[in-house]
């Protein structure tokens, strides 16, 4: 889960790492209470969690009471790539003599935790990285071993920084690791880091992603990226859902499978309506829901089913079939295709119901089933697309 | 000749005792696994089914040779599992929880490194030579044996490659899920780099979905020369940018991580690349055919081998 600039900031805090004065408003009143012990000139930054900020205009200086009202009551509520700024965050303005840039994040060819560090700092990173390379030193953390004081003094050597600088900068680096570490980040950025005049290092600018599988033992609320009102009802229910504009849903007991069903309804002709995966571990209850969600989706001509009973088991999910067939008694068209562990159990539920099973066949057969359900002459006339559907 | 493990593994349950543990103990059991015991602290002295259940994983050893661990408990608990196996000196790890925080399997899998350890995992289904030993939670039923190796990221696509393999009548030496997490214990190339030395195998069938660079990394390796046919998959080919698509690790980022680019990194190593489970299917015929295996078996469709 991505982190707000002033919730990262607050991060950075906790482990020592000193960063500008700043305070939080959502409102012009709060900006003119807050600037009361901040003073001009002043800061005013958008907090929104996509990148391309500065380009849209979410950050200005202001200098003054009028500057400050334009800015705040212009920003709260402009749209950065698609989302709406609800807060602006005011900091007091730094005396800058160099900007730096340190980050750690995972290095994905090996799993290790990667150290980052570049006196071009204040840019964007990634296109720093991608053509001058030899502007980011890079230093492998492996977990298992402890963070050395010398080795990181020992990695800023290539930077080009004064030696005066390098204890103070491996200190900042240093806390940043801890950081990381201690609140399960996947990425942990400061951008700039500045030097100021008198020498010292402020953190103006943070960017940390935290891991969502850690957020419960960090004690972290999940904050959900805006969505249709059936996906937030979907990840309510614990189900991975992403609504499309088609006429079959993917109901899969697993992502790669629900999305190899997907990639297999298109290049049969039909569209697929949504990609729901019902994650490991199903219930009745949640397989219910589960299907539910996707007769709910717009557009939809037809369900496809397509689990397997691994760690999961095919008579609790068809007995989750079986209720929403037997309460709600839906007339879309519902395919199951499901094998493994209790599948005769499952099986016979669905079976006294008249539900269509695909047992032992495969599921390009399943595919071209509903298909042929939804769309019966798409064999003839080749598409069987949106909510045009003919079978319907 | 099957990789990673075979009929003779000995294979230890951590978390005999959940729900989960109890239902898989039995599947094992069934399929003909040698589950020599479990593990479920506070409980050592018990048994589930015929199981012995101890306390730690060196109680464990003081009863019998292990070769393998399956971990099947809360994924806050995983890491700990993992270090008690890795460091009791257990060389295969297979971590099936599901939720494991990043930071977690990276120190596992440093560890591992360091101790010479494999891991498989988390969020997979796990290790099956199909009728000979399963280390998973797949059902054995769907699986047999034959003559092709698949490696997977995705759980229940590795069930329907090899449910779909057994109806076709083409059977499987090993097939390995690596998992569906980011960062993962054994990724693509190393189990590439097993399936390699496995002269029982004929092709290999890789399959792979959006996310990541773990496609594009084998896709290198292979590139160098690789001594066995590869044919590959990606799912996901029809899914919208920047939508998590189930998996932690299957997004696709600006630019980077769709099916089309993994795609072409496969196709430039010399790998087959297959659009449908069909297309695949032909193309492993077509290899096996050309290799002329005698020991290759052809099972009549639906005549599931193995359990």
């Amino acid at each position: 889960m991505r982190l707000f600039e002033y919730e990262g900031r607050e991060i950075f805090v906790r482990y020592g790492i000193r960063v500008s004065a700043g305070v939080l408003v959502r409102s012009v009143e709060e900006a003119l209470k807050a600037v009361e012990t901040l003073g001009y000139p002043v800061v005013v930054k958008a907090q929104v969690l996509t990148g391309g900020r500065g380009k849209a205009g979410g950050v200005q200086v202001a200098a003054n009471p009028a500057e400050l009202i334009g800015h705040t009551g212009r920003i709260l509520g402009l749209v950065i790539q698609g989302e709406k700024t609800e807060s602006v965050l005011l900091s007091e303005k730094i005396e800058i003599t160099q900007e730096l840039y340190a980050g750690v994040t995972f290095d994905p060819q090996n799993g290790l935790p990667v150290l980052m560090f570049s006196t071009s700092g204040g840019m964007d990173i990634e296109a720093v990285a991608h053509t001058t390379p030899e502007k980011v030193l890079t230093l492998h953390l492996p977990p298992t071993q402890p963070v050395r004081g010398f080795r990181i003094v020992d990695f800023l050597r290539g930077s080009g920084l004064q030696s005066d600088l390098l204890p103070k900068v491996s200190q900042v680096l240093q806390k940043l690791i801890e950081a990381f570490y201690g609140s399960d980040a996947t990425t942990a950025e400061i951008n700039p880091l500045v030097i100021t005049p008198q020498g010292e290092l402020v953190a103006i600018d943070s960017k940390m992603v935290i891991d969502d599988s850690a957020l419960a033992r960090q004690h972290i609320v999940p904050r959900f990226e805006a969505g249709t009102p059936l996906e937030s009802r979907a990840r309510t229910g614990g189900l991975n859902y992403v609504q499309l504009e088609g006429n079959i849903a993917v109901l899969g007991s697993g992502a790669g499978l629900a999305m190899a069903t997907m990639d297999l309804i298109s290049h049969y002709g039909a569209k697929p309506a949504c990609f729901l995966d019902t994650g490991g571990g199903i219930s009745s209850e949640k397989m219910a829901e589960a299907l539910r969600i996707c007769l709910a989706t717009p557009g939809v001509k037809g369900v496809l089913v397509n689990a397997f009973g691994g760690i999961n088991n095919c008579e609790w999910m068809g007995r989750g079939i079986a209720n929403v067939i037997d309460a709600d008694k839906p007339t879309t068209k519902i395919l199951v295709k499901m094998r493994g562990h209790s599948q005769d159990e499952g099986w016979k539920l669905l079976e006294d119901r008249n539900i269509p099973i695909v047992k032992f066949g495969t599921t390009e057969e399943a595919v071209q089933q509903i298909v042929e359900l939804v769309c019966p002459n798409t064999r003839n006339d080749g598409a069987c697309q949106g909510t045009q559907g003919k079978g319907a | 000749m099957a990789i990673l493990i075979n009929q003779k593994t000995k294979v230890l349950l951590q978390g005999i005792t959940g729900k989960m543990g109890g239902l898989h103990t039995k599947y094992m059991l069934d399929y003909g696994v040698d589950l020599v015991a479990g593990i479920s602290p506070g409980k050592g002295g018990s048994k589930v089914g015929t199981v012995p259940v101890y306390n730690t994983v060196p109680e464990a050893l003081e009863h019998t040779p292990i070769d393998a661990t399956l971990i099947l408990v809360p994924p806050y608990a995983a890491k700990e599992c993992a270090i008690e196996a890795i460091e009791s000196g257990i060389k295969l790890v297979v971590i099936i929880s599901e939720f494991v925080p990043i930071q977690d399997t990276a120190y596992v899998k440093q560890l591992a490194i360091e101790r010479g350890v494999r891991i498989v995992g988390p969020n997979t289904i796990g290790v099956i030579s199909p009728g000979k030993t399963k280390v998973g939670i797949m059902p054995g039923s769907i699986y047999s044996p034959g003559p092709v190796g698949v490696v997977a990221r995705s759980g229940t696509l590795t069930h329907d490659i090899g449910a779909t393999l057994t109806e076709m009548g083409i059977g499987q030496t090993t097939c390995v899920g690596i998992g569906g997490d980011p960062i993962r214990g054994m990724d693509f190339i190393d189990v590439l780099k097993e399936f390699a030395a496995d002269e029982e195998k004929k092709v290999v069938v890789m399959v792979g979905e959006i996310g990541g660079t773990g496609e594009e990394l084998a896709a290198k390796y292979l590139e160098t020369g690789y001594p066995k046919p590869v044919i590959a998959f990606i799912a996901g080919q029809t899914a919208p940018a920047g939508k998590r698509m189930g998996h932690a690790g299957a997004i696709i980022s600006a630019g980077s991580g769709s099916a089309a680019s993994k795609y072409a990194a496969l196709a430039k190593a010399g790998v087959t690349t297959t659009k449908t489970f069909s297309e695949m299917i032909v193309a492993v015929r077509e290899v096996l055919a050309t290799e002329e295996a005698p020991e290759r078996q052809l099972l009549g469709r639906g005549q599931a081998a193995g359990n």
